[in-house]
């Protein structure tokens, strides 16, 4: 079982060698090991530059794409080494290692297609739920997801979320390059792939900013919400 | 409108159309994107030729004054052109990343197999 972890890293020279060092040490205690690749998405500090010196495995971004499009590459990788399950992780010590193995457990399972990890499914163990503003936008996603769909996707724009084989190929081809998380789950859930959601807790950022800034957020939502609606409309069953 | 006025804008209209036979010859134009601005360079100089010509039409279409007509055509056809260069932008910006992409990998792929050569 080959394990891919993408990740996406744009000006993330304080976080990024922390990342890779737990992963290590994730491999170090774990049977089960994860290959990484950090996408660098032309990053203007100095991530490239401890990517070199540290030898991790890294593909450089000749330009800047956005997470989308950065990501979208991670897929490429994983689709082209044949790895079996790839999981997006951030570069900016969000997220816990420690959970990825319960985000692979549905799909080594075969239960799903597709898992994502949600702060909010389990209140007491989240030292991070965000912030309420964050919470609505995700709610009002959820609803559009929930109206187009007819599935609950409680946090609709969580970046930690593990494919399969199927997930990687379908990514690969064609990926939502503008609002990434909220439209590849529409993509996926009206091609009728499985998602599930494990409820995982995630770690305050350490440095760096947020690619969601306040003032853009209405931007955001008001644009996500029509991405949905139209990925919802053009999206073609598959035969399976 | 008077024969002076007329003269001077079917010259413009031929100065125009010069310009761009020339760009397309400069290969500095796609001959599928230039048929569009012959054909209005064409349409220009055929209205303008036959006298009363605009006038005509704006009265038979409704149009209280015929500069109200032209303002109107003019600002409809901007909007079709604004809408196709949006299209093409959209579609260059998707190829754009997918070139993006493709060569990242691919230059990882090299320096790969240059280490491993090393080794």
């Amino acid at each position: 079982m080959k394990i891919l972890l993408i990740i996406p890293a744009y000006n993330e020279q304080d976080n990024i060698l922390k990342v890779c060092k737990t992963i290590e040490k994730y491999n170090e205690k774990n049977e089960q090991k994860v290959d990484y690749v950090v996408i660098n998405d032309g990053s203007k500090d100095k991530t490239l530059e401890i990517l070199q010196e540290n030898k991790l495995n890294h593909i450089n971004l000749i330009n800047n794409l956005g997470i989308g499009g950065a990501v979208q590459t991670g897929y490429k990788y994983a689709y082209n080494n044949e790895y079996d399950i790839a999981i997006q992780f951030d570069g900016d010590g969000q997220h816990d290692i420690n959970y990825v193995k319960n985000i692979c457990e549905p799909i080594l399972k075969g239960q799903a297609d597709m898992c994502i990890g949600t702060r909010y499914l389990d209140k007491s163990k989240s030292e991070f739920q965000s912030t309420f503003m964050r919470r609505l936008g995700s709610n009002i996603i959820s609803l559009f997801i929930k109206m187009t769909c007819h599935k609950q996707i409680t946090d609709p724009t969580s970046g930690f979320r593990a494919g399969n084989k199927q997930v990687i190929k379908e990514f690969a081809l064609d990926y939502p390059t503008e609002y990434p998380e909220p439209e590849s789950t529409v993509c996926l859930l009206k091609s009728g792939y499985k998602v599930l959601e494990v409820p995982v807790s995630m770690n305050e950022r350490t440095g760096g900013k947020s690619s969601i800034r306040l003032w853009k957020s209405v931007d955001y939502m008001i644009k996500v919400s029509l991405a949905i609606i139209i990925d919802s409309m053009n999206a073609r069953k598959k035969v399976k | 409108m008077q024969l002076s006025l007329r003269i001077a804008l079917i010259i413009a209209t031929l100065i125009y159309l010069f310009f761009i036979l020339r760009a397309i010859r400069r290969k500095k134009l796609q001959i599928s994107l230039s048929v569009f601005w012959i054909f209005t360079a064409i349409a220009l100089i055929i209205s303008l030729a036959i006298p009363n010509f605009i006038e005509q039409i704006s009265k038979w279409l409704g149009f209280e004054v015929t500069t109200n007509m032209i303002f109107c055509v003019t600002i409809f056809i901007a909007f079709y052109l604004i809408f196709s260069l949006m299209i093409l932008i959209s579609d260059l910006k998707r190829k754009n990343v997918k070139l993006i992409q493709e060569i990242s990998i691919l230059k990882k792929k090299v320096e790969d197999i240059e280490s491993n050569m090393k080794l």
